[in-house]
C-alpha cells in the first residue's frame, strides 16, 4: 500500500502529540533557559555540514532553500 | 587563561570575589567595580550612617513627614512587603528593634517588660508607603535592611561583573554566593556548607554554573545558656529566637531569594520544608539532632552530602 | 511520563519569592548570552568532504571538497563570518533520462566558491550584510543579502526577515556560444520561538522569483521556461529531552514552484551525548518530489528514437527536459555522526551518509516510470577549534 500524505500527516500528529503531551506554549524565565543555549538545540547547527549538504541536495533534487536568504547557485550536475 | 581571587572584608563579612580570565589587570578592574557597588549598597542602606536613606527613614518615623525614597529603595521595600505576605508575617523588617533588647555579646537573656514595649513597634503593617514616599508610624519603629541587604549586594555585584564583560567567576559575601558563570572550562564550582556545629568542618557541598547559595542558620550569632541555644533569628510575633533547624541552605536563581527562603524557612521552624518546596526552592536542611533533609527541584544541582572532595 | 508529570508540576513556574526577587532591577544577569549579541567564542572549523553517487551499472559523480569556516567576533556587537570551499567534481552525468550509453563523457571540474557575513548586533535585534561567490568553468554566480532579526523583551521570540540577489552567468564547454544569465531575487520572513524550556521552534517562509536561463546545457532535450518563482515552508522543531540528555531535532519543508514541483521533505536528529567527550548522532531525512510539468518519461519517437519523445519534431513542446532530478521521486537519506570534544577549544567529527532514490518512493503520487534507482554516499570529517 503506497505511503499517502494522510499516512504521513497522521504520524506527524501522533509524534507531535506524544512529545508534547498536550502542553501549551509555556515560555520560559530568563532563568530557565539554560538547556535552549546548549549547541545542539540551536537551529542553524554545524555550517559547513550544512553548507555542503544543501548544496548537494539542491543539484540532486529539485526543491532548494528555505533556511535562510544568501548563496548563489551553481551548474551542478 | 588564569582564576584570580580578590578578597575584600564588607557587611562585616570576609568577602572573595573570583573571576577567570586571560588578562589579570582587566579581572581587577572588573573586581574593583564589583566591590564598589557592595560598599554603596552597604553604605546606603546602613543603619550606622546618620546620612543613609535608612537612617533617615527610622528618624522622622511617627513624626508625620514622609521620606522620599529612590527607585531602588522603593523595589527593595516592595520586595520586603512581598516577603512579608509569602511568609505569613514572619519576615519582617521591621523587627530590628529587637536589637535593643537582644545583646549576643554579653549572652544576656532579655527584660521581659523591655523586650514587651518593643513588640508594639514592630509590623510591616504600620509602614505607611505612597508612591515614593514612607513614613513608619510609630517613633522609634526602625526598617532594618540586613534580612536581605548581603544577599542583595551580591546579585548587584554579579551584575557589575556582568555588565563589565566577565563571564566566568562567582560572588561570595560571607557565605551569600552568586555565580556569574562556570568556570573557564565550562565546569562548574563546588561550594561547600558550613558544618553548623563544627566552624572548621563542611556539612554538604554543590556545584553550581549559575544561580545563587545562600544559608542561614543558629550558628552565625548565638549564645548558649543553661543548655539552651539563644541564635539572631528572632520570630516578630513573639520576639524570642526561632528553635527547630541549625542550619537551612537553599540555591535559587537569584541570591536574593536564596537568603529570603532560608531565613524563613529557620522563621517558620516544622513548617519548613513545606514552605521550601511551595516555593520550589531547593534546599539542604540540618535539624537539632543533626539530621539532613535535601530536596531539589528538577534541573537544579544536587546537594552532596560530606566533606568537600 | 515523567517529563509530562514534572511539566505539570511546575504549571505555575518559579515559586512566587524567587519569581519576585527575579523582579528587583539588576538582579539577574545581563541577558547577553541569550539576546542578541555577538557570539562569546571564535571558531575555525576546517573540514573534508567527499561525495560519490552510482546508479546501476554507472558510477556517476565523485566530489572532493576541502572546506574551511572562519567564526570571528569582533566585539560584543561585531562578528564576521566566511567559508571558502574548494570542489574537485569529476565523472559523468547522463544526458538524458538515465540513459548510460547517453552520458557526457567524463568531465573534470572545480569550483570555488567563499561567502562571508557581517553582523552587527544591539540589545535586542541583530543586522547582517552577506557576501557570496562561486566560480567554475561554465558557471558563475554573485549574490548579496540582507537580513534583520529582532527578539521580543522576554528573548523568548525573534522575528527574522531577509532579502537576496543572486546574478549567475552561465556557458557550457559543449557549446562556446552560450552566454546566459540568470537573476533571482529572494525574501524570507521567518519566527523562532522558544516554546517551553526544552523547545525551540521556527517556521520560515520564502518566496524566490528567478528571470534567465534555467535549462541545463548539458542535457538533450532541455529547454526550461525562462522564469521561475518559488514559495517554501519550513517547520523545525528541537526539543530537549533532560532525563536523558538527548536532543530530537525534526524539521519539514514544503516546497512549490512554477515548474510544477511540489515537494516534501521531513528530517530528524537524534544527538545523543555518551559520556563526557561523545556525542553520536543518528539522522533520517525522508523526500519527495512531484515531476515538473514539461518533464517527460523516457518514452521515445518510434521514428527518431531517444532521446526525443513522440511529436517532438512534427508538434515541439513549448518546454521540455529528460532530466532525472525533475521526474518525481523519493529519496530516503540514513546518516550516522561522531563527535568527540578533546578538549574544551577542539573537537572533531566523523559523519557518513547513504541516499537512496527511487521513483516508486514518492509520496502523494505516481513516481516517474523508466528511470534507474540512484544512490549517493557522502562523507565528511572535520576539526573545529574554539577561540
Amino acid at each position: 500500500m503506497p505511503i499517502t500524505r494522510r499516512h504521513l500527516c497522521a504520524a506527524g500528529a501522533l509524534l507531535v502529540s506524544t512529545l508534547f503531551g498536550g502542553c501549551a506554549l509555556a515560555p520560559p524565565q530568563a532563568w530557565e533557559r539554560g538547556n535552549l543555549a546548549k549547541p545542539e538545540m540551536t537551529m542553524g547547527a554545524d555550517p559547513l555540514d550544512q553548507r555542503f549538504v544543501q548544496h548537494i541536495y539542491g543539484s540532486k533534487e529539485n526543491a532548494s532553500g528555505g533556511y535562510g536568504v544568501g548563496g548563489g547557485g551553481c551548474g551542478c550536475n | 587563561m588564569r582564576s584570580c581571587g580578590f578578597e575584600f572584608q564588607a557587611m562585616s563579612s570576609v568577602c572573595e570575589i573570583r573571576l577567570d580570565g586571560d588578562d589579570e589587570a582587566v579581572l581587577a578592574s572588573a573586581a574593583r567595580r564589583a566591590i564598589a557597588e557592595v560598599r554603596r549598597i552597604e553604605t546606603t542602606y546602613s543603619r550606622y550612617r546618620a546620612d543613609s536613606i535608612v537612617s533617615r527613614i527610622n528618624a522622622a518615623a511617627g513624626t508625620g513627614v514622609p521620606t522620599e525614597v529612590d527607585d531602588e529603595t522603593s523595589a527593595l521595600l516592595d520586595f520586603a512587603g512581598q516577603l512579608h505576605a509569602l511568609s505569613d508575617g514572619l519576615f519582617d523588617i521591621t523587627s530590628g528593634v529587637l536589637r535593643r533588647v537582644w545583646d549576643f555579646k554579653c549572652r544576656r537573656l532579655p527584660d521581659p517588660d523591655r523586650l514587651g514595649e518593643l513588640l508594639p513597634l514592630m509590623g510591616w503593617q504600620q509602614v505607611e508607603r505612597e508612591g515614593y514616599e514612607v513614613h513608619l508610624a510609630q517613633a522609634g519603629m526602625e526598617l532594618d535592611f540586613g534580612g536581605f541587604g548581603k544577599e542583595y549586594a551580591a546579585d548587584r555585584a554579579m551584575s557589575v561583573l556582568a555588565d563589565a564583560g566577565q563571564r566566568h567567576g562567582f560572588v561570595n559575601l560571607g557565605g551569600d554566593i552568586r555565580v556569574l558563570g562556570p568556570r573557564a572550562d565550562g565546569s562548574a564550582w563546588r561550594f561547600g556548607i558550613q558544618h553548623p556545629r563544627c566552624d572548621a568542618d563542611t556539612i554538604a557541598s554543590v556545584e553550581m554554573t549559575e544561580g545563587a547559595l545562600a544559608s542561614s542558620g543558629d550558628y552565625e550569632r548565638y549564645f548558649e545558656l543553661d543548655g539552651q541555644r539563644y541564635c539572631h533569628i528572632l520570630d516578630p510575633r513573639t520576639g524570642w529566637p526561632v528553635r527547630g533547624w541549625t542550619s537551612v541552605s537553599v540555591t535559587a536563581p537569584a541570591c536574593v531569594a536564596a537568603g529570603a527562603l532560608s531565613t524563613i524557612a529557620m522563621l517558620k521552624g516544622e513548617h519548613a520544608l513545606d514552605f521550601l518546596e511551595t516555593q520550589r526552592a531547593s534546599f539542604f536542611a540540618v535539624d537539632l539532632a543533626l539530621q539532613t533533609f535535601h530536596h531539589e527541584q528538577p534541573d537544579a544541582r544536587r546537594f552532596d552530602h560530606g566533606a568537600l572532595p | 511520563m515523567a517529563a509530562t508529570d514534572r511539566r505539570a508540576a511546575r504549571a505555575d513556574k518559579a515559586g512566587a519569592i524567587i519569581a519576585a526577587a527575579l523582579s528587583l532591577p539588576g538582579v539577574m544577569a545581563p541577558l547577553k548570552v541569550f539576546a542578541e549579541s555577538a557570539p562569546e567564542h571564535g571558531e575555525v572549523a576546517v573540514k573534508y568532504l567527499q561525495y560519490k553517487d552510482s546508479q546501476p551499472g554507472l558510477e556517476r559523480i565523485k566530489v572532493k571538497a576541502p572546506s574551511v569556516y572562519v567564526l570571528a567576533p569582533l566585539s560584543p556587537k561585531w562578528a564576521v563570518e566566511g567559508s571558502l570551499v574548494s570542489d574537485s567534481v569529476s565523472g559523468a552525468t547522463p544526458r538524458y533520462h538515465t540513459a548510460i550509453s547517453g552520458a557526457t563523457p567524463r568531465m573534470n571540474d572545480e569550483r570555488v566558491a567563499g561567502d562571508v557575513k557581517v553582523t552587527r548586533y544591539e540589545e535586542r535585534s541583530a543586522y547582517s550584510v552577506g557576501l557570496s561567490k562561486s566560480k567554475e568553468h561554465d558557471y558563475d554566480s554573485s549574490a548579496i543579502s540582507f537580513d534583520a532579526g529582532f527578539s521580543s523583551d522576554d528573548n523568548n521570540r525573534t522575528w527574522n526577515v531577509g532579502v537576496g540577489y543572486a546574478s549567475d552567468k552561465i556557458s557550457s564547454t559543449n557549446d562556446i556560444t552560450l552566454h546566459e544569465r540568470k537573476r533571482t531575487a529572494e525574501l524570507m520572513v521567518g519566527v523562532t520561538q522558544a516554546w517551553t524550556a526544552n523547545d525551540l521552534l521556527q517556521a520560515n517562509l520564502t518566496f524566490n522569483s528567478g528571470r534567465g536561463y534555467y535549462s541545463d546545457p548539458y542535457k538533450t532535450p532541455d529547454v526550461r521556461p525562462d522564469k521561475r518563482t518559488q514559495a517554501i515552508l519550513l517547520t523545525r522543531w528541537n526539543h530537549h529531552f533532560p532525563e536523558l540528555a538527548s536532543t530530537l531535532r525534526t524539521s519539514y519543508r514544503y516546497y512549490r514552484d512554477t515548474f510544477g514541483i511540489r515537494a516534501h521533505t521531513l528530517g530528524a536528529d537524534w544527538v545523543q551525548p555518551v559520556g563526557a567527550m561523545v556525542t553520536v548522532t543518528p539522522s533520517l531525512r525522508l523526500y519527495s518530489q512531484s515531476a515538473a510539468k514539461f518533464y517527460f518519461d523516457p518514452v521515445y519517437d518510434p521514428d527518431v528514437g531517444a532521446p526525443y519523445p513522440p511529436g517532438y519534431f512534427t508538434n515541439p513542446p513549448e518546454f521540455i527536459s529528460a532530466d532525472q532530478r525533475l521526474s518525481a521521486f523519493g529519496a530516503v537519506t540514513l546518516g550516522l555522526k561522531l563527535a568527540v570534544k578533546l578538549t574544551p577549544d577542539w573537537s572533531a567529527d566523523l559523519k557518513g551518509e547513504r541516499y537512496e532514490q527511487r521513483s516508486k518512493w514518492r509520496v502523494g503520487g505516481e513516481g516517474s516510470p523508466g528511470l534507474d534507482p540512484f544512490s549517493a554516499t557522502f562523507l565528511q570529517v572535520g576539526v573545529n577549534r574554539r577561540f
